[in-house]
């Protein structure tokens, strides 16, 4: 008993003594361990540069829609206690929540809020990288940036089917025209479309087991997969040497001054010993570059609070539309997909070929072959991309400005689609001016 | 022994993947129905002289019955380009086309409230993104109670009619 009583903890590498982390550094060596030691911080940089983190660089659109991502699975969860999927109670259930629970309409607005807005920040996203070149090399040797654009349609791609399959929850005449459409999509495909289609309904008429396959989708599967690839695209960020926007830096300090032999900022929080022991290139001299805590903090903070600030005042305006009960009887006229798919609904509308005697469906070639070909392109435009290293972290260079000019006018185009099929289309999806009244039809034969 | 322990790690990792692959594929498996509860294909309509003639919906089999005396025909209402309901209009005019080689009195015209296909009175599409006319089924009587019956799994031609005596 003695002897254990003289054994006196020494200082032990890798002990942190305190039950949290600093917030409030004094010195730059305490700011890289808040970050390093920091459980939710800990995959970001010790020392951001002050140029990624500027508000016109980036527009912190990224930040935004992971604000939203966060929004979605908080709200979420409460309305995931209060839905029931079945065919027969998933409608009275949103009903309930619309009008029955307390704040269940405040809950469920903020939920499809975010949703849209989430569609429409990766969006802006995607096209902030493509203007600014963020998926191209810049200095860095073994960068590999095009992979992290990859990376990145692919999400835009899951949070599509995410809202796909989340408005499809309530049962509505909405959800069930969805499906319809959406699934006979997938059957216009030659071969295979059949068995697809009869895997993601999970027969060959939309019952009980479609609403069934989609919920898992909808709350399992696929926030499952944003949630890994999100974590390997910020991964990814690191690991490329931060935002593109780093390597004009980078490119512009190594012609200015010579490089300074230092530590490398990791090391900072890493090294717990009496002194650093390897040497590297810094392309974070202390006149470009600040401490992540709190310079990288605050700004997070602003931004996620901010996003949040403005949904939850949003959604106590803005109610969240309920259509009839889903109705297998009777098609809407006119059934509108949302806003954001509205610019497909156009393209299978119009894209239906006659070659002599022989018809394409426009479903195929307006829901599968253009949109299919759209996404490649997409995925393989940083291989097709020839413009020198110098266009990479900057807006719409010189050099790519043609490409840039291709890449607006397609998303012109898809706007203008989108804003013909939400405001020009009535009736038998007939043109309509937007201030025109529809004629009135009986809703029922 | 170096060759020995490579062949050993890559029959190692080869033998993981496999069973995972194996258990990917079966539990993707799983979700292909084998028992299908789809309503059956088969349906009977009711009695042929509960048909008003003309032509009349049923919502139901997603079907338009058309009755001239004691001859009939069913067009489906299923949209062929992505499946909506579509939705019939009167003709002001009836007017009469030979369709498979038969005059047939054409009441109604169809449209297609999702993308806007239109086809004549008989199925035809002439505008639109609709690929192909509308399907016609086969119809019978019951030999039980002499209902009419429709065969949703069987589209027939356009010359196809059902004469009751």
């Amino acid at each position: 008993m003695a002897n254990e009583e003289e054994i006196v903890p020494t200082e032990a590498p890798g002990v942190h003594k305190r039950r949290f982390w600093s917030f409030r550094p004094q010195s730059d060596r305490q700011a890289g361990d808040a970050i390093v030691a920091n459980f939710i911080l800990h995959w970001f940089p010790a020392k951001a540069l002050k140029d990624s983190l500027s508000w016109n660089y980036s527009m912190w659109l990224g930040t935004i829609s992971t604000a939203l991502l966060g929004l979605l699975i908080v709200s979420g969860l409460p309305l995931m206690f209060l839905h029931i999927p079945s065919v027969e109670r998933a409608y009275a259930s949103v009903k309930d929540i619309e009008y029955v629970v307390t704040f269940g309409s405040w809950l469920r607005s903020v939920h499809r809020l975010s949703a849209h807005l989430m569609v429409a920040a990766v969006f802006l996203h995607l096209v902030r990288v493509f203007l600014t070149g963020a998926y191209k090399n810049g200095v860095g040797r073994g960068q590999r940036r095009e992979w992290n654009w990859v990376i990145g349609v692919g999400m835009l791609l899951v949070t599509l089917f995410l809202s796909f399959t989340g408005y499809l929850l309530p049962w509505d005449q909405l959800a069930y025209w969805a499906i319809t459409v959406g699934t006979n999509i997938a059957s216009s495909v030659p071969v295979i479309g059949e068995r697809v289609r009869e895997l993601l309904l999970g027969g060959r008429v939309i019952d009980q087991p479609t609403l069934i396959r989609f919920y898992a989708l909808h709350i399992v599967v696929l926030p499952g997969l944003l949630g890994v690839l999100f974590a390997y695209h910020m991964w990814r960020i690191r690991k490329d040497g931060g935002l593109a926007r780093a390597d004009r830096v980078a490119a512009q300090k190594r012609t200015e001054v010579p490089t300074v032999k230092t530590k490398t900022y990791t090391l900072l929080g890493i090294a717990r010993g009496t002194s650093p022991n390897l040497r590297a290139y810094s392309v974070e001299p202390s006149d470009v570059s600040v401490n992540s805590i709190p310079d990288l903090t605050r700004r997070i903070c602003i931004v996620m609070m901010g996003t949040i600030a403005v949904i939850a005042a949003l959604a106590a305006v803005v109610r969240s539309p309920l259509e009839e009960p889903a109705n297998p009887l009777v098609t809407p006229n006119p059934a509108k997909a949302p806003w954001y798919f509205l610019w497909l609904q156009e393209l299978v509308t119009d894209t239906t070929i006659k070659i002599g005697g022989f018809t394409i469906n426009g479903a195929f070639v307006g829901g599968v072959l253009l949109p299919g070909l759209l996404v490649g392109v997409l995925v393989l435009w940083p291989w097709l991309d020839k413009s020198p290293a110098s266009a990479t972290g900057t807006w719409l260079p010189r050099s790519r400005r043609r490409q840039n000019a291709v890449f607006l006018i397609i998303c012109a185009l898809v706007l203008v689609l989108t804003f013909i099929g939400t405001f020009c289309r009535g009736p038998y999806w007939h043109l309509f001016w937007p201030w025109q009244p529809w004629p009135q039809l009986p809703t029922r034969i | 022994m170096k060759d020995r322990r490579e062949f050993l790690i890559k029959l190692g990792i080869g033998c993981g993947a496999a069973a995972v692959c194996t258990q990917a594929g079966a539990s993707l498996r799983s979700l292909v129905p084998n028992v299908s509860y789809d309503p059956p294909t088969t349906v009977k309509l009711g009695a042929p002289n509960d048909f008003p003639q003309g032509m009349k919906f049923l919502p139901d089999e997603r079907l338009f019955i058309f009755r001239e005396g004691f001859t009939f025909h069913a067009v489906s209402a299923v949209c062929t380009h992505l499946g909506c309901t579509v939705r019939a209009e009167a003709l002001s005019q009836p007017e009469t086309k030979t369709v498979g080689g038969q005059p047939l009195k054409l009441t109604h015209q169809f449209s297609c409230p999702c993308h806007g296909s239109r086809y004549h009175g008989d199925g035809t599409n002439y505008a639109g993104p609709a690929p192909r006319p509308l399907a016609w089924y086969r119809l019978s009587i019951a030999s039980d109670d002499g209902q009419l019956v429709a065969d949703l799994a069987e589209p027939v031609d356009h010359t196809f009619r059902l004469t009751i005596a």
